[in-house]
């Protein structure tokens, strides 16, 4: 994947994950919404292609207010991630040669594979992750679950324990993903299944939308360097 | 300004730690008529349509997670005002059709100790008059 398709390919997807973070503040606290009727209208350009380098500009000081409204970002991981994606792409609009832009942009890369393999070695070393009592207590008492009947699952120790198994090898096993194009789309794949089984049962889409929009970064590292 | 650009820098050079143990977790409880009662508690059961449709359209759980870290930052800042008004105004703006004259909230973790589970209630919020908040 080029340099050029897969910058815009970022800004499509973290414009889409972003349009449809800012479509739910529109629910929310009346007081809160100026910024997000801001943010959404700078982020249909960012979708639409126009002028991108000063809407991301525009759309990293809106992110600074949103990060002084809340104090910190709305929803932890997920707006870490987003906001790590907008200052890739705003570094790589105004960075003045190609090599800091693919440095930048490498930079973006190399988090998303940080992302899985650290949650993973994390977790490995957590003897309760290992035994799946950690995916128990998930289930059983954390705020995510998003139905009681989903509690019930914590009284499944042995589809947790292969649960724990699946998600720490795979999260270990993910930079080895890069080796070749096919084993990258098989990765991403099932990593794509895994956002959106978390999605389903712990209520994070934005998690979603937002690990997706950096995707572009992975594919044109490993046709940049391998 | 310091003070954001501090907020930013975790997003810039993240440690991606999700996970690594959890927490006791933190339920927000409202006194309504001299009974606590869980604020917003979750719904028995969801079907696969709406987990399909709450993954564009999601701004009730969402905002029930950034309610949860309000209150740990809260617990671990009992004079943070930022985060007691937020949890606040979302309990107010949801009682709204309630008749009630007086509000109080208290922030119960949830962990387990050995088998059992084990609930501690570590915040207790003020008392507000709010009968004249209501339409």
């Amino acid at each position: 994947m080029s340099f050029d398709l897969a910058i815009r390919l970022t800004e499509i997807l973290l414009g889409f994950a972003f349009i449809q973070q800012s479509m739910e503040h529109l629910y929310g606290p009346k007081q809160d919404q100026y910024i997000f009727i801001i943010r959404l209208i700078l982020c249909l350009g960012l979708f639409i292609g126009f002028a991108t380098h000063l809407l991301c500009l525009a759309l990293a000081l809106n992110t600074l207010f949103m990060l002084h409204r809340f104090q910190g970002p709305y929803n932890g991981g997920s707006d870490r991630m987003g906001i790590l994606v907008l200052f890739t792409l705003c570094f790589v609009h105004f960075l003045p040669n190609l090599t800091w832009q693919y440095l930048a942009f490498g930079y973006l890369a190399i988090q998303l594979i940080l992302s899985y393999f650290i949650a993973g070695s994390v977790k490995f070393k957590n003897l309760e992750w290992r035994s799946g009592l950690a995916l128990q207590d998930v289930f059983q008492f954390s705020a995510y679950p998003v139905s009681e009947s989903l509690r019930g699952w914590a009284d499944k120790p042995r589809l947790l324990f292969i649960m724990s198994w699946a998600v720490i090898i795979f999260e270990m096993m993910f930079p080895l993903m890069l080796l070749t194009q096919t084993t990258l789309i098989i990765g991403l794949g099932i990593a794509t299944i895994f956002h959106f089984a978390n999605a389903c049962l712990f209520g994070f889409n934005r998690f979603f939308w937002v690990w997706i929009a950096a995707y572009p970064s992975l594919f044109w590292l490993q046709n940049h360097i391998l | 300004m310091l003070q954001t650009l501090k907020l930013l820098l975790p997003a810039l050079i993240p440690s991606w730690r999700f996970f690594d143990w959890i927490a006791p977790s933190p339920r927000i409880e409202i006194k309504v008529n001299n009974d606590w009662q869980e604020f917003r508690p979750r719904p028995d059961h969801v079907s696969f349509p709406t987990m399909m449709k709450r993954m564009v359209w999601n701004p009730y759980v969402n905002e029930n997670l950034f309610l949860a870290s309000c209150a740990e930052r809260l617990v671990d800042n009992p004079a943070d005002q930022h985060s007691y008004e937020q949890i606040l105004n979302r309990i107010l703006a949801d009682i709204n059709d309630q008749k009630v004259t007086s509000l109080q909230f208290r922030l119960a973790f949830i962990h387990r100790e050995g088998n059992a589970l084990k609930k501690d209630i570590r915040y207790v919020s003020k008392i507000h008059d709010v009968s004249g908040a209501q339409a």
